[in-house]
């Protein structure tokens, strides 16, 4: 096995291992804020 | 030279797929601005696919790809494509007519000014940026690509490798665009409101349109339907997939969830760092390519943010760090075992490939930088750079083309 592989193993590992320990979801939610839905505009031809 | 049917079916299909990557382009930088400037940020990309069609066939390929002059800049002998026809060119594609090679090259060119165009987002006036497009294409993007690629170019001839644009098209757009962002100022409310990218569907469909259309870009940078534009192909679409899966795994680590818009910035890093390397390296090269882009591209933007450069859609991060990662990788994992024609990097016994590299790297950004800047204040003699500031607060979409992008 030749070091470019060596370091592509070791890196696909990091990200694998990575996703094992991250958090499943946030602990705290913000509420959604819903934008008001602007004045139409009339556009000429 | 006899032409190949083949060879030229896929650099003529090549280059519709580049073709297709600025309006693509334009998606992915108009879903990321607010709603009031998505048509002008679109129409960046539209009007320089238009703009520099018309460059590039009267003086620019001329500039980049005509007989060699000190090394520095083509000469003027192909003007208005004088002496560029269906005979291949040996030089550069001997298989092929040399106005599809022109063709294919006329894409990269098209593309380069475009990325630019989201560091200044939102804010600059569409006089000045006609101006600055159409000089910086032909003083700085013309220039590099002829050292790059030209036939005598002195980075060409110092055994510079870019397959496909890291140093041409990438690390030249990204550092003008840090140029232009701290030349232009920051866009009013910068770091006081938050600034929402309106539309996050089109910005992710705008990176798979990205990634479908960067085939022709590396794939097609082999110039022949073959062993080399397949292998280019594979690596291209690994270290994309590899880039996308680490910036989303960092991003998940600093902000607690896996950010979909940060998969798309991750896969165009990725395609970024990929696109010098991609005819020189094999496919465990591909990964540690895109595993490093979605490490360093992502650092790159915190950089950016803790010094409050208003590279508004982080052209400088993704494009600059990132080709100038994929420039020196390249130095690093090349080997002849996939490009007999090339040079092996440090890791297959030839470290002074690092050094010609850097050397590449720094003449791009330093050339980058320094006509970015002479441009910027040139162009500012004549036209102001950015809109005023109630045309900025109106959107640039009504200021500037007097349409808006929603009727809604």
């Amino acid at each position: 096995m030749d070091a470019t592989t060596v370091i592509a193993v070791i890196s696909c590992a990091i990200v694998l291992c990575g996703w094992l320990v991250l958090p499943s979801s946030k602990t705290t939610v913000k509420p959604l804020v819903v934008s008001e839905e602007p004045e139409p505009v009339s556009v000429s031809a | 030279m006899k032409i190949d049917s083949g060879d030229t079916a896929w650099v003529l299909a090549s280059a519709a797929l580049v073709m297709l990557m600025t309006p693509a382009l334009g998606f992915f930088y108009g879903g990321l601005v607010r709603r009031k400037n998505v048509l002008s940020t679109i129409m960046h990309s539209f009007f320089i696919l238009c703009l520099i069609s018309v460059q590039w066939v009267l003086w620019g390929y001329s500039l980049a790809f005509g007989p060699d002059k000190f090394h520095l800049i083509g000469g003027l002998e192909w003007v208005g494509l004088n002496n560029v026809g269906f005979t291949p060119n040996a030089d550069y594609a001997p298989t092929i007519p040399h106005q599809a090679y022109m063709l294919f090259q006329m894409m990269f060119a098209v593309i380069t000014p475009a990325l630019i165009s989201g560091a200044f987002a939102e804010r600059q006036r569409f006089k000045a940026f006609v101006l600055f497009s159409l000089l910086w294409a032909t003083f700085v993007y013309d220039p590099i690509a002829h050292w790059v690629w030209g036939a005598g170019g002195w980075l060409h001839q110092l055994g510079a490798l870019d397959f496909a644009g890291g140093t041409v098209v990438h690390i030249s757009s990204g550092v003008s665009a840090l140029v232009a962002a701290l030349v232009l100022g920051r866009r009013l409310g910068f770091g006081k409101e938050k600034v929402e990218p309106h539309d996050a569907t089109m910005t992710v469909l705008g990176a798979c349109l990205l990634w479908f259309g960067w085939f022709g870009f590396n794939a097609g940078s082999a110039v022949a339907a073959g062993g080399l534009a397949t292998s280019a192909f594979v690596v291209t679409n690994t270290a994309t997939a590899m880039a996308a899966l680490t910036w989303m795994t960092v991003s998940w680590w600093h902000k607690r969830q896996p950010s979909v818009l940060g998969a798309a910035a991750g896969a165009v890093a990725g395609l970024v760092a990929i696109t010098p390397a991609s005819g020189y390296v094999n496919v465990m090269g591909s990964i540690v390519i895109g595993f490093g882009a979605g490490v360093v591209c992502y650092a790159a933007i915190q950089l950016r943010e803790r010094i409050h450069v208003d590279d508004a859609l982080d052209v400088w991060a993704v494009h600059g760090i990132g080709g100038t990662w994929g420039a020196l990788a390249t130095g690093l994992f090349a080997t002849v075992a996939i490009n007999s024609g090339a040079a092996n990097g440090l890791f297959y016994g030839n470290p002074k490939q690092v050094l010609v590299q850097l050397a590449a790297i720094g003449a791009a950004w330093g050339w980058a930088a320094v006509g970015t800047f002479a441009i910027l204040k040139f162009v500012n003699l004549f036209v102001p750079l950015r809109v005023q500031e109630e045309e900025e607060l109106l959107g640039l979409d009504i200021s500037q083309h007097g349409e808006p992008a929603y009727a809604l």
